[in-house]
């Protein structure tokens, strides 16, 4: 390639690819620079590795990256377990399928605040599930539900948000296999498990990834649900960040936020990489 | 006790009656085609022997065992699909594998049955490569090995050769026929390519708006076959109607037709009866005396010539060997008594 076709090329691409890594290179470079005590908006600006270590050494980082990955990995992982029996059960259109269909990503148009409240109504103390629980009576009294210890309710709204676009991405990988594909595999022998290990999971593995990397990135950087039905012995790397932000600590803020960057870098690529590996297993 | 037994298999899609009451014994080791037009049931009769179809009565056997209600996967049939339907992300050698991985066969067997396959299908070369670096008569030929590794009882054939251009569709087609013969395997071939069907099988069922028109050998087919839509669909014949005059008791009858009263072998038919006859193009007799005609169109067809010619206002097809007539030539033509073909009553 020329360097004038060069040229010609870059010039080209610069109106949106260059806008977007503007964008996007000016947020990462103010957040590293911060991190490192540069931009400071309180004070003097000097390069630091101080304030790195500082969090680092926290014991409350440690538990918002150990918590944050909990909940994307898991989050990532239980949409995509249940959206992918949808989405093999949608394959094919039957009468009210495109109603199911609709209801199932009916959570999209949910603000998740809106869902955090919801869910709250429902599981608090004098709430919907405690009235059901004890007029069944399967519970002798009401139960406190709210903020558990192991972020259950975060994982359900996540779930809750997330299935319906693991769904989306899903319905259009799984509709791409053709009938005549599975019917030879059920031909030659193959029943529905393995119908999936080695036909449907590994020629949808490019969608599942797409699912699992956009929903762990989203529900690692949560901040909403957790705020609202989090636990509240720990916090997530949002919460961290903006408390750190609150208290004018922009620089720990600067650290949290470029661990959460790295983070979701690294976690994604490890997930892509895990999901190939199950998924794509040939015939072994 | 034949291969395959299927009795009184009836489908319906709603309204819609796909199969009505067919009935078909094919032995071990037979090629039996389904022929019919789009639409016929030949496919559907075809997914119901493979179980991906059940029918709504009657009953198929597979090697004496009732498979009615078996699925698919526990049948002892082997399908090779019209789209190829290759495992896009398996290489040749995983795609001929997967079904006997499913049988849970040792390592030595499975090794063993893909190369005796991938050998006789000249595959060798193309083992490790996936379906999309492969040509469409190979894919053609890994689809067949896929099945062939099988051993199934009954091997199924849903319109093979329909995606493959016609040089390599003859190849293949005689490829398919040897293979058969080699493995002894219980063979039903669904077409709507007629030639494809009389140049292939031991019996051919024609298949017509859900019903078994005809099942017979290719050639009884051609020359004696049982309905006009048998005698039009294969072949090209041209089918009139006749009303039988008299029968001479020495094995002759008249008939009165619409091109003149026509001697027919006697089949029985008593006098006043009136049917349909049915008689082919090669078989006018060009330059024998009996039936004059005019021609009003010719397509020099290279070993035979195809001529449209008007008869009485109504037109035929005939076909000669000649190659010295032209449009709007008068020629005369004779049939002979045992090319006249009685078909079903008319009314």
């Amino acid at each position: 390639m020329t360097l004038r076709r060069a040229a010609t090329i870059l010039l080209l691409l610069m109106p949106g690819l260059g806008l977007i890594l503007a964008l996007i290179g000016a947020v990462v470079y103010i957040a590293v620079a911060q991190s490192f005590g540069l931009y400071s908006l309180m004070g003097e600006s000097a390069f630091s590795l101080a304030f790195w270590s500082d969090t680092m050494g926290k014991k409350a980082f440690d538990k918002a990256v150990r918590y944050s990955i909990y909940v994307g990995v898991l989050s990532a992982i239980f949409s995509v377990i249940l959206a992918y029996p949808l989405a093999i059960w949608l394959r094919k259109p039957f009468a009210g399928s495109v109603t199911i269909g609709a209801v199932l990503k009916a959570p999209l148009l949910v603000h998740g605040l809106v869902a955090a409240f919801l869910y709250i109504n429902i599981i608090s103390y004098n709430g919907l599930l405690n009235q059901v629980m004890q007029g069944l009576g399967i519970w002798d009294g009401p139960k406190r539900l709210q903020n558990d210890r192991n972020a259950i309710g975060v994982l359900i709204l996540q779930t809750w948000k997330n299935m319906p676009f693991a769904l989306l991405l899903l319905t259009g990988a799984v509709q791409a296999i053709s009938d005549d594909v599975l019917d030879a595999a059920r031909d030659l022998g193959a029943g529905s498990w393995a119908r999936f290990r080695k036909v449907i999971a590994p020629l949808t593995v490019s969608g599942l990834q797409a699912a699992m990397v956009i929903i762990f990135i989203g529900a690692l950087a949560d901040f909403s649900f957790q705020t609202i039905a989090g636990p509240t012995n720990r916090q997530s790397l949002a919460q961290l960040m903006v408390n750190f932000k609150g208290r004018g600590d922009w620089h720990s803020a600067a650290v949290v936020g470029v661990s959460m960057m790295a983070i979701a870098l690294i976690g994604s690529a490890l997930l892509a990489v895990a999901a190939r590996m199950i998924m794509r297993g040939r015939l072994k | 006790m034949g291969a395959i037994r299927i009795s009184g298999v009836t489908k319906s899609f709603g309204e819609f009656q796909a199969l009505s009451s067919i009935s078909l014994e094919v032995a071990q080791g037979e090629f039996v085609t389904l022929l019919g037009p789009s639409g016929c049931g030949k496919t559907t009769l075809l997914k119901i022997i493979s179980g991906f179809i059940e029918p709504t009565d009657g009953q198929i056997e597979i090697g004496g065992e009732n498979v009615t209600r078996l699925p698919p996967e526990q049948r002892d049939t082997a399908l090779c699909f019209q789209s190829y339907a290759l495992f896009p992300h398996l290489t040749v050698r995983e795609n001929l594998e997967f079904g006997l991985r499913q049988k849970k066969l040792g390592r030595d067997e499975i090794a063993s049955r893909v190369r005796d396959v991938s050998t006789k299908l000249e595959l060798a070369a193309q083992m490790d490569k996936l379906p999309n670096q492969l040509s469409g008569g190979q894919q053609q030929r890994v689809s067949l090995g896929r099945a062939l590794v099988m051993r199934p009882s009954v091997i199924l054939f849903d319109e093979p050769l329909s995606n493959l251009d016609a040089k390599l569709r003859d190849q293949v087609r005689i490829e398919i026929r040897r293979i058969q013969k080699d493995y002894d395997l219980t063979a039903i071939y669904v077409t709507h390519d007629q030639a494809e069907a009389l140049a292939m099988s031991d019996r051919v069922v024609v298949l017509n708006q859900g019903r078994a028109e005809q099942i017979d050998t290719p050639e009884r087919l051609y020359a004696a076959p049982a309905t006009s839509f048998v005698a039009d669909f294969i072949g090209s014949a041209n089918v009139m109607e006749g009303t039988v005059l008299s029968a001479d008791g020495a094995g002759l009858c008249t008939v009165e037709t619409p091109i003149g009263v026509l001697e027919a072998k006697d089949a029985g038919v008593p006098p006043g009866a009136i049917r349909r006859l049915s008689w082919r193009p090669e078989k006018a007799q060009i330059g024998e005396p009996g039936l004059t005609a005019t021609v009003t169109h010719r397509a020099f067809q290279g070993h035979f010539t195809d001529l449209t010619v008007d008869t009485g206002g109504t037109l035929y097809r005939v076909q000669t060997g000649r190659d010295d007539i032209r449009e709007g030539d008068g020629i005369t033509f004779a049939l002979r008594p045992a090319d006249i073909v009685f078909l079903e009553a008319v009314g």
